[in-house]
């Protein structure tokens, strides 16, 4: 089963399209990613924005929302938010040991430690890792991840992982 | 609707500057600044660095003042048009004339677009236009003859009136074989109309878009924005602006203008709050 993680990002959203995409590299990779997960796409994420843009990202795809045999999971969620003086959430010097820690387990990876993640200092880091969580319970420590993307442009710490 | 000048298309939801190029001594508002052809061409390239689409070339100023010929016109403008032509292929160049003669001088020497200002004054300038496959802009002045001054005019409606004749003219254009997508009407602020008329012109000029047309507006520094703050040629700007804002909220496709980068930015912000145009680069909130 492929695995995908996309960050729930409002600006990949048709909605909110800018004549000059300020996220065009992250698209491609999105796109790319979620492309490779199949025509039946299982989506993990918490709340709006997140579903929203993994519906897009599916239908962009060209692939349906499924949970019925899946040929791929995507699953959404990022890393802090607070990782520059303009960050959405300010600074946080705590944030880029926290995306670290994150980065490690999602890499290696480390099912039980993505499992265990922090809930409360998640929320002080303004991460949404409610999707991510899951991925303690679909990744195996066999699995090897293929990293799209990983950079924080707007001071939000964004992947693109695929993992089979 | 999608707009042909000449050699250019426009999608249907652009909007246009067309930066005034005088060939002239004795303008209103630059007093002949670019008399001189290479001053003249030296205008045309700093409002192409702006990000004009359009230069509107003229040869003779709007107001009363010495008459000048065909022959003189043409002598002022038939080298520059030819010049910027071969300068700017991508640009389109507008002639601001009356004069059917003249029109089929600077259409030969590349001109796209034909801006009669004075309504249709000379009843052949359509066939000049349709001749050379160039655009036309239709102006409403109340049936004044040209270059002379609005007095004492009065309208039952000036907007319908100028809904009217515009139209008319149009359609007149369109028999004579312009092409349809190559037609403009412009309710000619301050042409036979003096501030009220051009006032409400421009707070009914949504009435003016619905016909169809695309609609030019040519607000630039006139006098009735300087009669409605009471600011001299020089101060008016911001009323210029103003005044650009409620036209491009209304829908104005094509904008004639002194000040290129200012009246972009206004229309470029009015045509978004519209929902007509996506913002430039939108982030904030959105990461």
């Amino acid at each position: 089963m492929k695995i995908a993680l996309v960050p729930g990002v409002p600006a990949l959203l048709p909605s909110y399209s800018s004549i000059e995409d300020p996220v065009a590299d992250l698209r491609k990779a999105c796109l790319a990613a979620v492309t490779d997960l199949g025509p039946r796409v299982r989506v993990v994420t918490g709340q709006d924005p997140g579903l929203r843009v993994a519906r897009h990202l599916v239908a962009e795809a060209g692939a349906e929302e499924s949970a019925d045999e899946p040929t791929g999971i995507l699953v959404v969620g990022n890393g802090s938010a607070k990782r520059t003086s303009k960050a959405p959430g300010d600074f946080d010097e705590r944030a880029e040991v926290f995306d670290d820690d994150l980065r490690r387990a999602l890499l290696e990876p480390l099912p039980t430690a993505l499992s265990a993640i922090d809930a409360r200092l998640a929320e002080e880091m303004w991460a949404d890792v409610e999707g991510i969580r899951t991925l303690g319970e679909l990744l195996t420590p066999a699995d090897t991840a293929e990293v799209a993307y990983d950079a924080a442009p707007y001071g939000v710490q964004y992947w693109v992982i695929s993992w089979r | 609707m999608t707009l042909k000048l000449g050699r250019h298309s426009f999608a249907d939801d652009a909007t246009l500057m067309m930066a005034i190029v005088n060939r002239t001594p004795d303008s209103f508002y630059d007093q002949g600044a670019t008399w001189a052809e290479d001053a003249a061409f030296a205008r045309v390239a700093a409002v192409v660095e702006q990000g004009a689409e359009i230069v509107d070339i003229g040869g003779i100023k709007a107001a009363p003042g010495q008459e000048i010929s065909a022959a003189e016109e043409k002598e002022r403008v038939v080298d520059l048009v030819a010049r910027v032509r071969s300068s700017y292929p991508s640009l389109v160049i507008s002639v601001d004339t009356w004069r059917a003669e003249v029109g089929a001088a600077v259409c030969a020497a590349g001109a796209d677009l034909l801006n009669d200002a004075w309504g249709g004054a000379d009843p052949e300038l359509v066939d000049v236009a349709a001749e050379h496959g160039a655009a036309i802009i239709c102006t409403h002045t109340g049936g004044v003859t040209p270059r002379t001054r609005p007095f004492r005019i009065e309208y039952d409606d000036v907007v319908a009136a100028a809904i009217d004749d515009t139209v008319r003219y149009a359609e007149r254009a369109l028999a004579a074989g312009v092409a349809r997508e190559s037609i403009v009407i412009d309710p000619a602020h301050d042409f036979g109309k003096n501030t009220f008329h051009s006032l409400e012109v421009t707070r009914r000029l949504g009435e003016m878009v619905d016909t169809g047309w695309p609609v030019l507006v040519s607000l630039s520094n006139k006098d009735f924005v300087g009669e409605t703050l009471d600011l001299p040629v020089g101060e008016r700007l911001v009323g210029t602006l103003a005044a650009t804002a409620v036209c491009a909220l209304a829908g104005a496709r094509i904008y004639r203008v002194h000040e290129v980068v200012e009246t972009r930015q206004v229309v470029d912000m009015v045509w978004t709050i519209a929902g007509r145009r996506p913002p430039q680069r939108a982030i904030r909130g959105l990461a």
